[in-house]
This record gives C-alpha cells, structure tokens and sequence, in this order.
C-alpha cells in the first residue's frame, strides 16, 4: 500500500517531464500544429486562374514560330579538366544558421550561398569570363526584344535532387511562392509581383515570361531565375515560417543535406549529389568537386584563424592586413614549408563601398555645410595608409564597378583641416571650447555618434576619430554586433554609420534603394515639389542618408523607366553628380583584390579563378587533393618541406 | 585628533602586524596617489612650456591650439613634435614632458602603420602599443584608475543600500523584514549580467561617455545591493535584541539614531570584512564585461579590452596580453591581502584558523 503514492508522484512527475521534453522539442522541429496537412494545390491554381493575365496556358502551336534558338554552348568551359572530384571541404562558420529556408526572416545568413546562392543552378547563367549565358536548366532559350519575353526550353535531364523532373510548373509557382504573403518577404513579393508581367505556359517544358519593362539587361531578369519546388512546396500555408524552417529544400544543385546531418548548434554536412542531372554538362563538369562539405560553427575570428592554422579548415580569406602581413606572413614556417599557399587575386566586380552614411534627418546633419565639412574631416588616406598599408584603394562614388554607368571625373573630398573648419565655420561652429571641439553661438558642442555594426572594423573609426578631432570635430565611437547596427540603420536612428552595402554583378547600377525619395519619408514632397511639412521618416529601406531630392527623384524615375542604355548611362552620370554635391555619403575605400589562405591541398586552376566572381567559392572550381593531403599532413610531421606558393594573380587587375 | 576607540586601535595595531597585508595596503595607497596625478605621469601634454620668455603649464588647462607657439595649426598642440622643433631651432624655448609622453587615445604609430609595436624604450612605449598604436603603459594606467574609481563609487553604492535596507530589516522585523526578504529574493534571482548586457546594450551612443559609465554603474549597483542586506539584516537581528539597545530605547532615542548612533557600529567589523572583496567582485566584473563587449563605452582605457586584443593576438603581440594580465593580477592579489589582513585583524578571537 505505501508505495502506491510514491509511484503515482513518479509517475506524474515522468508525465511533467515529457510535456516539458514535448514542448522544447517542438519549438525547434514540427509541432502538432505544424504536422496537420495542408494541400495547398486548389489555392494555387485559384490563384492562377484569378490572374490570367499573369499566368497563360497555351500549346506549343502558339509559339511564335520565327525565334531565334541560342544556348550558350561554345563559350567555353569553367574551372579547370585537372579537377578531381572526392575529400571533404572543412568550413567555419560564425554562427549557426539560423532557418534552413532560403526565404524569409533570417533566411539571408553566412550559410544560403551554399544551400542556394553558390550552388543552385539558374535557367543560365553569366558567364564569369565572358559575361555572355551558358546554359543550366534551359536546353536553349529565344529573346524577344520587342515585347521584352524570354521562351525557355528546359533541359530533359533537369531534375530536383529528390529525383522530381523540373518542370513549367516549377517556375509557375515560383511566381506563385515568391509573391505570396505567406513566405514573410516583402522584397521578394515586391520584385516577382512588379518586374514581371507574365509567365506562360506552352509545354512541360516550355514557358516564356515576360519583363514589365524593356531595360537593356530584360534577358538576364529572366534567365537569372531559379525555380521552386513544387512537390516540395504542396504544405506551404500560413505557417510556412515553422512548418519549412528545418527542412532542406531539394535543389538542382550539386549539394544536398541528408537526413541526420544537421545537428543542431554543432555542426552540418552537405554530401555531392552523385547522381546529379547536370554532372556532365559542360559548364558544370569540372565544379562542385568536393565530396562533402563540413560546416562547423567558430565564433571568434582569431579561433577561425586558429583552427585554420591547425588545418582544421581548409582555407580563411586574409583580405585584413593585419592577418596578411603578421599573421599568416610570408615568413611563417608553413607558409615558408609550403604547406599553406598565400594567393592575391585581382578580378573585377562591383566592390562593397565602405564609407560613412550621413543621416541627414537628424540635426545639424541636415546641413550641407556641416555635411561637407565632415567630408574633408574623415582622412581615409590615412586608414588607407596605415591601416590598410596602401592595399585597399579610395572609393570615389558609392557605385564604382559598373563599367561606363560610373563617372570617372568625380573626385572624392580630401582630407584637409582648413575646408573642413571653414564649413563647419559656414554652418555657424567657430569656436573651439576647452576640449578642442568646436560649438556655435547656442554652446552646442560639433558631435555625432559615429556607429557601426563591424566590429572588426573599430580601429578604423579610432583613426577616424582621432583626425576629426584635428578638426574640432567629435564623433562618437559605437561598435555594435552586425545585428543590431543593420537593425539601428534599418531604424534610421543613426546619426554617421559605417557600412557598406554587396553588390552583385548586374549591368547598372540600383540607384531607387538608396537615393529616391519613396524610401526616405512618407510623401516627402508636395505637388510642387516642395517639401511636405508633415513627412514622416520611412524605416526598414536602404536609403541611410535619407536621400530626398525632388531633382534626383525625377532622374532616378527616368533611369528607371528608360530603355535606352546610353541615355542610363547619361543619367547615371547626373544622379552620381548630384550625389556627390549632397555629401551626405563620404566615400572610403574598397579592396581591389581577394585574398587568401589555403592549405597546399585546396587547389585551384592555373589562372586560380574567373573574372567576374565576387568571393573566392563563388563558382566551386576549386578541388580537394585526398593524396597530397594525406601527403602534407605526414610531411607536418616528419618536417618535410615543399617549395612556398606565394602567388598574385593579375591577369584581371583593372 | 582623530579620536578611536581603543578596541578600535587594537584592530589597526593588528593590522599593521600582518605584514603582507600592511605592506599590500601601502602598496595599493601609493598606487592611488600615483593614479591621482597621472596626468602628470604619463600623457601627452606636456608638463612645463618655456615659450618666449612665458611659462605655460597646459596638463590640466584647456588645450592649446597649434598656433600659441607658432605652429601653423589650430588643433591640440603635438607636444612630442613641438619638443623636438624647440631642439632643433634653438631659441632657448624649451618643454619638459611626462615620464610617457602618451596619452590613452592617441595612435602613436612610428613606423607609420597601425600595427602592436614591441615594448620600446627609445620611442618611450615602455609596454608597447596596442592594435591601434596606442601606447600600452597609458591605457593600462588610466583603465586601472576608472576601474578603481568604479569599484570604489559601486561598493559605496551598494554598502549604502544594502546598509539602509538590511538594517531596517533586521530592526523592524515582522512584515517590513518578510516583505522585503521575499522582494530581495526575487531581485536577486534576475540573472545579472545578461540584464547589464541588455541594458547597457540599449544605451544610445550620444549620451557622453562619463554618463554611459554612470548607467552602467547605476545598473550594476541596481543587481548587486541585495547580497549585502542578509549580513546586515542578520547583525542588526542579533544587536537588537542586547540590553544597550533596550537601553537606548527606554532613554528615548529615535529608530533611526538607534540603528545608525548604535547599532552600526557594532556591526561595522562585518562590513569592514567584506569592502576589499567587493573591489575585488566590482573590478573583476567590470573587466569580465568589458572583455565580452558590453563595459565600459569604447575608446575608454580599461583591462578588459586589452585582455581581449591580447587574446586575438596572443601569437603576434603576446605582450598586449602580458601587460593587461600581470595588471589585473597584481591589482587583485594586493586587494585580497588587504582583506584577508582586515578580515584577521577584525576577528575577534586572537587566535583563528581559517579553512
């Protein structure tokens, strides 16, 4: 009899436990909730047939009959014939990712370029030498100026990586996924529900769609997309957030994630698709050559660099000087033994412009004289000098990389005391108080906070710092982690914030993002073009500077709505004018060149990458010598030596 | 003259008996000289200015622009330029600079790259600099002296609430005492640290350094005063219940004469005990913080950030974190001798062992 209480206080005590065990375990993969099926397949083609216009089915009958077929076959082929496929890619990375969707809240981490960007397969793709499109999922496609329509065929072969083929209806709900409220992405909404006008549908295999307008580069609008799966995506409803977050959406790609290698918080494996559809096409063949890619998770930079000197991992990008020139130096015994290579690689690509962003909402900042005078206090040449040691070069306008879009006769403001003192003078600071800092008639001091969300970037705000006090002016050192300091710009609460924006390989540049009044307040000007008196600051855009302009908003209209690629160009070159004349961005500097450390074993082709890459992995050319590995590490013991590989590759320096 | 008590006497007497306790404390009270006038020590304004006949002494004046000894600039005189120019021209003008002609900000960097520089006598980096060329020796020096002067105003804080609290616990008992226990008892199971982090997290940058330190010393003082009221609750429990406090009571005296005239005295040994290792608590946290990123607002000198520069280069510039760590140490051990030594020198048993 006495023990029956007992059991029964166990017994519910046990029950406690698992409810507890329940819940957490929900939390992280499917809840009750989320198990339930959803069959999304009537609500999709309601959506279809409600927009005809967007969405046609025709037959092949109707395809025009005069297109022109192309497909990119002659250009010529990627990475290197020397490449062997097998090894295991070791990566670091800094944080655990976060969601396994590639769309979404917090989808765009360290980790999607090898879950999507790097390694999904479009319908073709810019070639990275000849910026010409060599085919993937299209077998051939056919351009239509006129009305600005792309018709693609698909390649037979393509499949998604659960065996599933590719087809139209893949791309229809592509449309579908991408503009619907259910994914949480607004960007992604914005862009597939304005760019694009239509999709239809002739075959399985056959689609064309077409651009809202006719810009020069409509062709890679198009062509530059990648479907979704549709088999995948039937569950795909209001919980889309919890129900996708863990799991791996096939791909067309050559890496997938298999079941039970994810572990959470520790590490994740991605595993070569032995079976992939596009292993032997010609663009594809010598790439994704590593049998398996370990992910494991390094907070710290100097651990990273730690475990990378141990070989741990297999390669760490040296683009500091600090880690070019005393860590990893070229005296270092394994640099020197050889067994991990230093390679300096110049290419050319739109470099992120590093430089100080001036929110010009906030007092003072809405001066342009104070703006200018900030300009002509922040001595870049110094950091460039001296804490870059004259590898990084000046940015002149935030948008260099584009070719002819840019206008090289715009000069970027010099570090000089006396134009700095004599704008700040102009702005009403003439005195200089007790510290040295100048304030105006009202005792109000010349300061701002200075803010950024690169913490490894915080000896260049000292520096900054310290010769703008040369000035009389004070800024006001904040270090935030990344997320918040996107977080305090995204909020527009910053006053001078350093950053700088990536960029990818497009024709033009996007001047509407940053500099267009749309994304700085709500109805920023009336009808006349004055200022409305009641406009209200718009949060979560890009443009920091709270960039508005009557004048700069009607040439960013036209450059938006022209077709005609030299008059862009024209109207790049005023928009770059006019922003240079603003001053609410000081340009800094940018890196010419990547470079990296890599064990012996990492190799890459003899010209080591292409022209227009933007990071190292972008094109997976490189390969994993299992025996020279093996042969490396036993040499590390026995004191073997090989010849150094220190080398700069500048067949592409601009 | 001071006038002590002789029970007091004894306990200095004492005191001054255990040597290494005693000599830690004059170790520590000559440090705290030093650190008073560090400027005079080590910075870069210099300590006298011969020029054209007048004296200028600018270390605790307003800065002097360029253009007061003729120099073609405005901005704060370079004081170490301005020496070697005066050398040069001889015209009997003439400077004398501190022992480290640095200040804790500056980038002082000789070769012309911002790179940790080996400790160096002939440029007077007798540390060596940090990542950023900023002279070791200065930052240690003044990131000591804040965080001294932080340990001090945070144990004063706290000693003040949780003397003020636990005192009135323990005398009005009943279910002011319940009251608070249960509150305190709450308060005290709010983690910390990551409440100083997120708060401290929230404070916008344009508030001026020396009120971001204040926040921060609010907040810390805010988790960390309630430890202090079960000494003080529990002293005060046992005091009240002695015949002098009864005594006290029946002359007329009024509750708060009797707990601050009578009773807190009595109690004082307690606390006396526990001041050094407060320090020792209030230094180490400020340190741990400012390690993780979260202490004192950047470009303040502390330890923590060299402990944490230290540790990223631990392979290229070992003595960033030699310095940093040997400071901290020596700091903490002579803190705790002195406690320890305060601690004996209270105890009233004359002979005690401590396990």
């Amino acid at each position: 009899m006495k023990q029956r209480p007992s059991s029964k206080w166990l017994l519910m005590l046990a029950a406690l436990f698992l409810a507890g065990c329940g819940g957490e375990s929900g939390g992280g993969g499917e809840s009750d909730a989320a198990s339930a099926t959803i069959d999304n397949t009537a609500e999709v083609e309601a959506d279809y047939a409600a927009e005809p216009d967007f969405y046609r089915f025709k037959t092949l009958d109707d395809l025009p009959a005069d297109l022109v077929w192309e497909n990119g076959a002659d250009l010529p082929e990627i990475g290197s014939p020397e490449a062997k496929k097998g090894g295991t890619r070791y990566i670091a990375l800094p944080d655990f990712p976060r969601t396994l969707r590639t769309a979404g809240p917090d989808s765009n981490g360290a980790f999607r370029p090898y879950i999507l960007d790097n390694v999904v397969t479009l319908i073709a793709h810019l070639h990275p030498d000849e910026r010409e499109f060599y085919p993937a999922l299209a077998e051939s496609w056919a351009l239509d100026p006129e009305t600005s329509t792309v018709y693609v065929k698909l390649d037979p072969a393509a499949t998604w990586s659960d065996g599933v083929p590719v087809t139209t209806d893949d791309f229809f709900f592509m449309f579908w996924f991408y503009k619907s409220e259910y994914i949480r992405a607004p960007w992604y909404n914005n862009w597939y529900g304005t760019q694009y006008t239509n999709i239809t549908r002739y075959d399985d295999r056959t689609f064309s769609i077409t651009s809202a307008s006719a810009k020069p580069d409509y062709a890679s609008r198009v062509l530059e997309l990648h479907p979704r799966p549709r088999h995948h995506f039937k569950e795909l409803g209001e919980d889309y957030l919890e129900r996708y977050q863990w799991r791996f959406t096939p791909t067309t790609g050559a890496y997938v994630l298999r079941d039970g290698d994810l572990k959470k918080g520790r590490s994740i494996v991605l595993t070569r698709n032995k079976d992939w559809w596009a292993k032997d096409k010609k663009h594809f063949r010598y790439r994704y050559n590593p049998d398996r890619v370990q992910f494991n998770i390094i907070r710290d930079t100097p651990k990273r660099f730690e475990a990378f000197k141990r070989g741990d991992i297999d390669q760490f990008g040296l683009a500091l000087s600090e880690y070019w020139y005393e860590k990893l130096p070229d005296s270092d015994p394994d640099v020197q033994a050889g067994y991990i290579a230093k390679s300096v690689f110049y290419n050319e690509y739109p470099r992120p412009p590093y430089g100080l962003w001036m929110n010009t909402s906030q007092p003072l900042l809405d001066d342009l004289n104070v703006r200018l005078g900030v300009q002509h206090a922040s001595n870049w040449q110094l950091v460039i000098d001296q804490y870059f040691r004259g590898d990084a070069a000046r940015l002149k306008t935030a948008n260099e990389g584009f070719a002819e879009f840019n206008d090289p006769s715009i000069e970027p403001r010099e570090f000089d005391i006396s134009k700095a003192q004599a704008y700040f003078a102009a702005a009403g600071f003439t005195e200089r108080g007790p510290d040295g800092i100048l304030v105006n008639a009202e005792g109000q001091k010349l300061a701002f906070t200075l803010s950024t969300g690169y913490e490894n970037l915080a000896d260049v705000m000292t520096i900054l710092k310290q010769e703008a006090q040369k000035a009389g002016l004070e800024l006001r050192i904040e270090i935030l982690d990344s997320t918040t300091g996107w977080k305090k710009v995204q909020e527009k609460q910053h006053e001078i914030h350093l950053v700088a924006f990536g960029r990818f390989l497009e024709m033009y540049p996007r001047y509407w993002e940053h500099y267009h009044s749309d994304n700085a307040y709500d109805d920023a000007f009336l009808d006349d073009g004055s200022i409305n008196p009641d406009r209200e600051l718009k949060t979560q855009t890009n443009n920091l500077e709270a960039f508005a302009d009557f004048e700069m908003d009607g040439l960013i209209d036209r450059y938006r709505a022209s077709q005609d690629k030299d008059e862009m160009v024209e109207l790049s070159h005023q928009i770059l004018n006019l922003h240079h004349e603003h001053a609410s961005f000081s340009p800094g500097w940018y890196q010419p060149s990547l470079r990296l450390g890599h064990w012996r074993w990492i190799r890459y082709p003899d010209y080591f990458n292409h022209r227009y890459i933007s990071t190292i992995d972008d094109l997976w050319v490189h390969w994993i010598d299992t025996d020279l590995k093996k042969e490396v590490l036993e040499a590390r013991k026995s004191g073997k030596t090989f010849p150094p590989k220190i080398q700069v590759y500048d067949q592409w320096k601009p | 003259m001071l006038n002590l008590n002789p029970q007091t006497l004894k306990k200095l007497r004492r005191f001054r008996q255990i040597k290494r306790g005693y000599y830690s404390f004059l170790i520590l009270a000559g440090l705290m000289v030093l650190l008073a006038f560090g400027e005079l020590l080590i910075n870069s304004r210099a300590l006298v200015v011969s020029y054209e006949g007048e004296l200028y002494f600018p270390t605790y004046t307003a800065f002097h622009p360029g253009t007061d000894f003729g120099l073609d600039y405005d901005y704060e005189v370079n004081y170490r330029d301005l020496k070697e120019k005066f050398a040069a021209d001889g015209s009997g003008n003439w400077l004398l600079m501190p022992l480290v002609p640095y200040n804790a900000f500056e980038n002082h960097a000789p070769g012309g790259i911002f790179t940790p520089l080996a400790p160096n006598a002939a440029q007077q980096h007798y540390l060596g600099t940090d990542t950023t060329s900023r002279d070791i020796l200065a930052r240690l020096f003044y990131g000591t002296r804040i965080a001294l002067i932080f340990s001090i105003g945070f144990m004063l804080s706290v000693y003040l609430i949780g003397i003020a609290i636990g005192c009135s616990m323990g005398y009005f008992g009943g279910v002011f005492d319940l009251l608070f226990q249960r509150l305190i008892e709450i308060w005290s199971n709010v983690p910390f640290l990551y409440m100083v982090i997120i708060i401290f997290s929230v404070i916008p940058a344009a508030f001026s350094v020396p009120t971001r330190i204040a926040i921060l010393l609010a907040v810390m003082v805010l988790f960390s005063w309630t430890g202090m009221t079960y000494y003080m609750r529990t002293e005060t429990y046992k005091e009240k219940a002695r015949d002098y406090v009864a005594a006290a009571r029946v002359i007329g005296a009024s509750d708060s004469r009797i707990i601050f005239k009578h009773i807190l005295p009595n109690v004082l040994s307690t606390l006396v005990t526990f001041m050094p290792f407060t320090i020792v608590g209030a230094v180490s946290a400020i340190t741990a913080l400012d390690f993780l990123g979260f202490g004192l607002p950047p470009p303040t000198p502390s330890l923590g950030e060299l402990l944490k520069q230290g540790t990223a280069n631990l392979r290229t510039a070992p003595w960033i974190v030699i310095s940093a760590f040997g400071t901290l140490v020596a700091l903490l051990t002579l803190v705790t001798f002195v406690g320890e030594a305060v601690r004996e020198s209270f105890d009233p048993k004359t002979y005690s062992i401590y396990r």
